[in-house]
């Protein structure tokens, strides 16, 4: 993977860092860094910190204390947001929301005046939906996609403009087995393409397993990382879940099964 | 009364102000409606609306201009209930009925102490759309100016942030500057028209223009014009409907408004 002779530069730091929600510490002094082009997992319990870990990085929560440095400038984050692509946890709109795929898509658009959409605007739009295979959901409301097909629709939100960084936060929670598999799947051949650095919560291990380069374990504070086979121990999963076996962790193929973790 | 008795009411120059104030009125319902629904904030506009009474009864006490005063106060109540949502852990329909509940109390208090005669203040509760002056319509065309304005300058951000407000703050829109301005239109937009059609009626304008176009439109910029097309076109036909078979004017647009939000319900449910 880091073939190259000069030491690549992190695209994501974080030092030393904490954040309060509310009064309680839901990070404590994490640390990590991501390199370009790399796929990383944030694993852990249920209220480990790490929706607020990722929250953090992107500006959503404040910290309370330690360093976020992005793309390796010292820029302020407001400047770097085009880069950054991000699918939340939860997606909560009601059905009758009058908004189209094409039109959700084209918010991702660093254009103000995007109704007046230019063609080649409608093309990135389209090009976007074709590499989600959604082309023919373009003119659909909304609120008619299943919940695979809407966090595929969010991916075309964040392929319209390059991105150099790509934030999931347990972003195929809700989404059946199918649909998780193709969306992982999907996720794995447009990193390639487009050389994203990807920062995930994930909770399904076979997955995490199977796509990600490095895992980060944590419980409020980061207690493993690294890659899926030195961090994904069953002595670690008996450390960080308690039990051998994640409540969620789901068996896409029988040789691939997390038992032989 | 038949046709050229209705004509020559219209040519009347209160009942024109009256005309074009009801398409105004519509037309700003409908847009900033649009949003207000989408944002589940109807409540919000109808504490805003109610408790434009203590601003009526301090305007009075005060002995402040009328107008203005309303004005004031809808924007310092509006801001002031957003500002107590975004920083208590209590649920918005909470906060929004404590202040609608205190607003109301020392509106009736404030009321019991004013002296001499009262009946124009009860006037608050209905409106008078026939009352609407040249100063009315110059201040709704201002608000529709820079309401327009506003749309045309960041709608897709307007429309990011009411999906989502992580998505949005993530692309780097200003969440929370769009927020507070959309309140301010709004509770202009509210003093103005309780003018017209009084507090009791004034989230019939906000809400049911754009209720009816969500039911029948699929993509956002076509929403909002059919919710503004609705609200002029009610406007319109409330207050020939009023001037035709003698009706309170503000009553009549929202029976207007609602008859044609029960007729595209049902016209939905048949498609």
């Amino acid at each position: 993977m880091y073939q190259n002779l000069s030491v690549p530069q992190p695209i994501v730091t974080v030092r030393n860092l904490s954040v309060m929600r509310g009064e309680y510490l839901a990070v404590d002094n994490v640390s990590f860094e991501l390199l370009p082009g790399t796929h990383t997992a944030i694993i852990g319990p249920n209220g480990a910190g790490k929706s607020t870990l990722i929250k953090s990085i992107l500006g959503l929560v404040e910290a309370r204390s330690g360093e976020i440095k992005l793309f390796n400038t010292g820029k302020q984050l407001k400047r770097l947001k085009p880069e950054i692509g991000y699918i939340p946890q939860k997606f909560p709109f009601e059905r009758t929301f009058p908004l189209t795929v094409s039109e959700l898509v084209g918010l991702g658009l660093n254009s103000k005046q995007w109704w007046y959409s230019s063609k080649g605007q409608r093309e990135r739009i389209y090009q976007a939906l074709e590499q989600v295979h959604l082309t023919k959901q373009a003119p659909q409301k909304i609120g008619t996609l299943s919940g695979g097909e809407l966090k595929r629709v969010l991916l075309a939100y964040c392929l319209v403009v390059p991105r150099r960084l790509l934030v999931l936060d347990e972003a195929l929670a809700g989404v059946d087995a199918t649909g998780e598999m193709e969306f992982a799947a999907l996720l794995d051949n447009l990193k390639q393409e487009h050389n994203w650095t990807i920062l995930e919560v994930s909770h399904d291990l076979d997955l995490v397993s199977r796509y990600c380069d490095s895992v980060i374990c944590m419980n409020r504070r980061l207690l493993y990382q690294g890659s899926p086979q030195t961090t994904l121990t069953p002595e670690n999963l008996l450390h960080i879940y308690g039990s051998l076996i994640s409540p969620t962790c789901h068996h896409h193929e029988p040789s691939r099964r997390t038992e032989s973790f | 009364m038949n046709l050229a008795d209705v004509l020559s009411l219209f040519s009347l120059p209160f009942m024109q102000r009256a005309v074009i104030g009801g398409v105004l009125l519509g037309i700003l319902g409908g847009i900033l409606g649009s949003f207000l629904i989408l944002r589940r904030l109807s409540l919000f506009g109808d504490t805003v609306g109610h408790s434009a009474m203590l601003g009526v009864v301090l305007a009075a006490l005060l002995e402040l201009p009328s107008t203005w005063t309303l004005i004031g106060f809808t924007v310092a109540f509006g801001l002031g209930v957003i500002y107590l949502i975004d920083r208590t852990d209590l649920g918005s329909d909470t906060v929004l009925c404590i202040s609608l509940s205190g607003s109301i109390a020392l509106g009736t208090i404030g009321f019991s102490y004013l002296k001499g005669y009262r009946g124009n203040l009860l006037s608050i509760l209905f409106g008078d759309i026939l009352a609407i002056s040249n100063t009315d319509l110059i201040l709704l065309s201002l608000l529709l100016a820079v309401t327009l304005a506003w749309i045309i300058i960041s709608l897709p951000e307007q429309i990011l942030l009411t999906l989502n407000s992580d998505l949005a703050i993530v692309k780097g829109v200003p969440v929370r500057g769009h927020r507070y301005f959309f309140i301010v239109l709004l509770a202009i937009t509210i003093a103005l028209t309780i003018r017209a059609v009084g507090i009791l009626l004034v989230n019939g304008f906000l809400v049911i223009p754009a209720a009816s176009a969500r039911l029948i439109c699929q993509q956002f910029v076509p929403f909002l014009v059919t919710a503004a097309g609705i609200g002029a076109t009610s406007g319109v036909m409330g207050m020939v409907i009023s001037g035709a078979i003698d009706l309170p004017s503000g009553p009549s647009i929202v029976l207007v408004q609602l008859f044609g939000f029960l007729a595209v319900a049902l016209w939905c449910r048949q498609v």
